[in-house]
């Protein structure tokens, strides 16, 4: 047993409620990385502990899942949609606009943590298409710039990497 | 000790007085519709400034919430209930208009104004009915029959759905009216279909799990609704939650099932706060949990919150997220009747089977067959989106015509024509508009064309869309979301991936056509459906836009212009003061020089389209001229 350290015991107080064969580890999962923002290789141990399985079993289903993260979460991530009507309105220039903006991968984030770009997938507002959703952390923004072009996109990265908070943004 | 119906008559007895007074209230209420779309066309800034200007103004007017009718082109929507009980819809309303709107409600301005869409109950002068909005056109004359509350209820109010009818099915058949064998067979009589796609039986697939083995059955539904374009089993969560929890009490009865899941997709935040608070309301009202309306049936339910991954829509995917592992779907049989969550007899729904159950228990089978095709029966939810100019969702009896449909959503945008209809998800078709006089809203036109209507979205392409450039964007979803099981699933992806890629870079080959057949065969040996279906869109592209794609792979040309390799950006009018603006906006600076003397470097160009957006008159968006090949002398 690694040492009880006191993150650790931060984290098993905040999973507690969870059990063994319970189908509880997608919650488990979420509510580490709601309170964290990413699942850290500590937190993943203490979930197996907490749930009575492995380690690894724990890592092999939290990777296979496109929301768990495993790296400290960028402060705003761009989320793009990749859904049909956005793509049908140039969705595929928006993505590239963002991500040559950026000078980062799909799912990567600036060096500074700033800002990240990560794949969407549609929520059915596709009467805004084309559309990114701003994510904000600190604020818990969750808000949807719909009927963007690539211009627009260009200058909402360029925005947020020199320093914008999402609020500034969105009104803008 | 009190019956079932005993019990139910109290609680409606209470839930009558509370909804008598919202839908009559003693002061005009103003609803805001607040629902996904609602909120990302700003629901929540219209609500915020029509609070403040009745407090800043000491309005006697109430402020409530509803869900959206399905006319998402016109969101934020509100509605303005006056104390003689009309009800008129307005939208979309922005902030700006929250002075306006609460002037209407307290009767300072009159009710008809330019955001005025129609009325839901009462009348006002010189306002049409909301049905009769050509949007509605197609919607059964009677009413709607599954969202009939939509609109007409406060979704989080459990009251509001218990004063509307709800938990009265459920009640009566709990109180012996009828056994789990005759629930069954009302389903099997109703023809009830499963509206995940497959439009399985779902009353046979009930006894399924009725007649399996062993006491501790499960029933499971299936709202990760993964397919891009449809959001109808959203709809249904976000905006008639305990509809769903009054199905699966059904289906649990029936199927003899003590526990529940309902495994919603991460990108419905809405969705699971609604359903976990209406899951809470039903167990303090005693109708769920132990004793479900005091009777003897237990049925413990739960909300299962995914986390992005589109094969956990396959029901042996869902079942194996749900347990603590990968979500990877699995080779069947043992189907989950035999072999289900915690390897105990389960039984997988969608959304909406679930929430068909508690209309055809309450007016029998007979009542529901009065709507749909001899084969698809009852009505259901649709989602349309593209380049359309009405985006929303309707519930239409199975079986009206396409161009009906296309009608109701008012056509095509100004100036664009319908090329192709996208339908069924990533594992569904594209077919070309000359088709839509032989289709209709039902599986059966689907199938004979090679194609999939599916879980209700479909998405209209405009001539403005390269159908090749579209079918990368599905080769590179099932790709992505192939499971990794099989090679034959995500190796055959990544190949067919790679060669609509090459074609659409302007590399096409001559032997690509046979391969992507080769791939195509091979993988209609995956070990599930997600392998199986994934060459389809592939499939139906090269067979209806087959001189779309020779034009791309032999004659290195899209006439849409929106394959990277095939198409440049030029500069053609050096004079244009916003090239400044365009230079400034290239986020790869391709645009260098001085005033008069622009020059757009197009190794470095990536096609992003941003300096035609500032700049569409110094700027095209053109072919590349064909760089001579060697051809092969045959
Ligand atoms: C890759 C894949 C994804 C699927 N996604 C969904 C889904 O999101 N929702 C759904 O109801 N069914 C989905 N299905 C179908 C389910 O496996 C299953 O047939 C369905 O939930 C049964 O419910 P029904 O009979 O009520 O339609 C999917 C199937 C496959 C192969
Ligand atoms: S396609 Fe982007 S929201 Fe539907």
């Amino acid at each position: 047993m690694p040492l009880e350290t006191e993150s650790r015991a931060q984290i098993r107080a905040l999973i507690a409620e969870f059990r063994p064969n319970h189908g509880d580890l997608l919650a488990t999962l979420h509510r580490i990385q709601h309170e964290y923002g990413y699942l850290s290789r500590e937190a993943l141990e203490v979930v197996a502990e907490q749930l009575h399985l492995f380690a690894a079993q724990v890592y092999g289903a939290a990777s296979y899942y496109e929301e768990f993260r495993f790296e400290p979460p960028a402060a705003v991530d761009i989320r793009w949609c990749s859904g049909p009507a956005c793509r049908a309105r140039n969705g595929g220039g928006i993505r590239d606009a963002l991500l040559a903006t950026l000078a980062v991968q799909m799912n990567g984030q600036t060096e500074d943590g700033r800002v990240g770009v990560r794949l969407g997938q549609c929520i059915g507002t596709c009467e805004l298409a084309p559309q990114v959703w701003i994510e904000e952390r600190a604020s818990h923004t969750n808000e949807v710039v719909g009927n963007l072009n690539a211009a627009k996109a260009v200058r909402l990265a360029r925005a947020l990497r020199d320093g914008a908070t999402a609020q500034e943004v969105l009104r803008g | 000790m009190a019956s079932p119906l005993e019990r139910y008559a109290e609680l409606k007895t209470a839930a009558d007085a509370t909804y008598a007074g919202w839908r009559t209230p003693q002061r005009p209420r103003i609803d805001v519709a607040i629902d996904t779309s609602s909120l990302a066309n700003g629901a929540r800034a219209t609500r915020d400034a029509i609070e403040a200007n009745i407090s800043e103004r000491n309005a006697v007017v109430d402020l409530g919430r509803v869900h959206g009718y399905g006319m998402q082109w016109l969101h934020p929507l509100v509605t303005i209930t006056f104390p003689d009980g009309a009800s008129v819809v307005y939208g979309p309303v922005r902030a700006e208009h929250a002075a306006l709107i609460v002037d209407i409600a307290t009767g300072a301005k009159p009710a008809t104004s330019t955001l005025a869409i129609g009325t839901i109950a009462g009348e006002r002068a010189g306002i049409p009915s909301l049905r009769e909005h050509p949007f509605f056109a197609l919607e059964p004359k009677t009413g709607r029959r599954l969202i009939h509350r939509l609109g007409f209820t406060d979704p989080e109010n459990l009251d509001h759905y218990i004063a509307t009818g709800g938990y009265h099915a459920a009640a009566r058949m709990l109180d012996r009216h009828q056994s789990p064998a005759q629930v069954r067979q009302e389903l099997i009589d109703s023809a009830l279909g499963g509206r995940g796609g497959g439009n399985f039986p779902a009353g046979t697939k009930w006894n399924f799990l009725a007649t399996a083995p062993g006491e501790e059955h499960y029933v499971i539904c299936n709202a990760d609704e993964g397919d891009p374009g449809a959001w109808v089993n959203r709809v249904i969560m976000e905006g008639d939650p305990h509809l769903l929890i009054e199905g699966l009490i059904i289906a649990a009865y029936a199927t003899g099932s003590k526990g529940g899941f309902i495994y919603i997709r991460d990108e419905y935040p809405l969705a699971i706060a609604r359903m976990e608070q209406a899951v809470r309301q039903a167990q303090e009202a005693g109708l769920l949990g132990e004793g479900v309306f005091g009777t003897e049936m237990n049925f413990e339910l739960r909300v299962i919150r995914g986390a992005g991954a589109y094969v956990c829509g396959e029901e042996t995917g869902l079942i194996s997220s749900i347990q603590d592992s990968r979500g990877m779907p699995r080779v069947k049989p043992p189907f989950p009747a035999g072999a289900g969550v915690f390897m105990k007899p389960s039984n997988v729904n969608n959304v909406e089977t679930y929430a068909n159950a508690p209309m055809v228990i309450e007016h029998g089978a007979q009542w529901y067959l009065e709507y749909g095709t001899e084969r698809m029966r009852g009505t259901r939810l649709f989602s349309f989106s593209g380049d359309i100019q009405r985006v929303g969702f309707m519930e239409i009896p199975f079986g009206v015509p396409l161009g009906g449909v296309i009608e109701a959503c008012g056509g095509m945008l100004p100036g664009l024509q319908l090329k192709a209809i996208q339908s069924g998800g990533p594992l569904g078709s594209m077919l070309p508009a000359r088709e839509v006089p032989n289709l209709s809203m039902e599986n059966a036109p689907f199938s004979a064309l090679d194609a999939l209507m599916g879980g209700g979205g479909i998405v209209f392409l405009s001539d403005r869309i390269c159908t090749i450039h579209m079918a990368e964007m599905f080769t590179q979803f099932v790709e992505e979301e192939s499971c990794g099981r099989c090679t034959t699933c995500h190796g055959g992806n990544q190949r067919q991936t790679e060669i609509i890629r090459r074609t659409i870079a302007g590399e096409g080959r001559h032997e690509d056509r046979h391969n992507l057949a080769l791939i195509d065969r091979t993988l209609q040996f995956s070990n599930c459906v997600h392998g199986q279906f994934s060459p389809k869109i592939v499939r139906n592209t090269l067979r209806f836009f087959s001189d779309e794609y020779e034009r791309h792979s032999a004659g290195r040309t899209c006439d849409a212009l929106e394959c990277e390799g095939l198409i440049r950006f030029r500069i053609t009018n050096q004079g244009d003061p916003r090239l400044a603006e365009a230079q400034d906006i290239c986020p790869v600076a391709a645009i260098t020089g001085t005033p008069g003397r622009r020059t757009l470097d197009e190794a470095a160009c990536i096609r992003c389209g941003a300096c035609t957006d500032v700049a569409p008159n110094a700027i095209v968006r053109e072919a590349k001229p064909a760089t001579p090949r060697l051809v092969a002398l045959s």
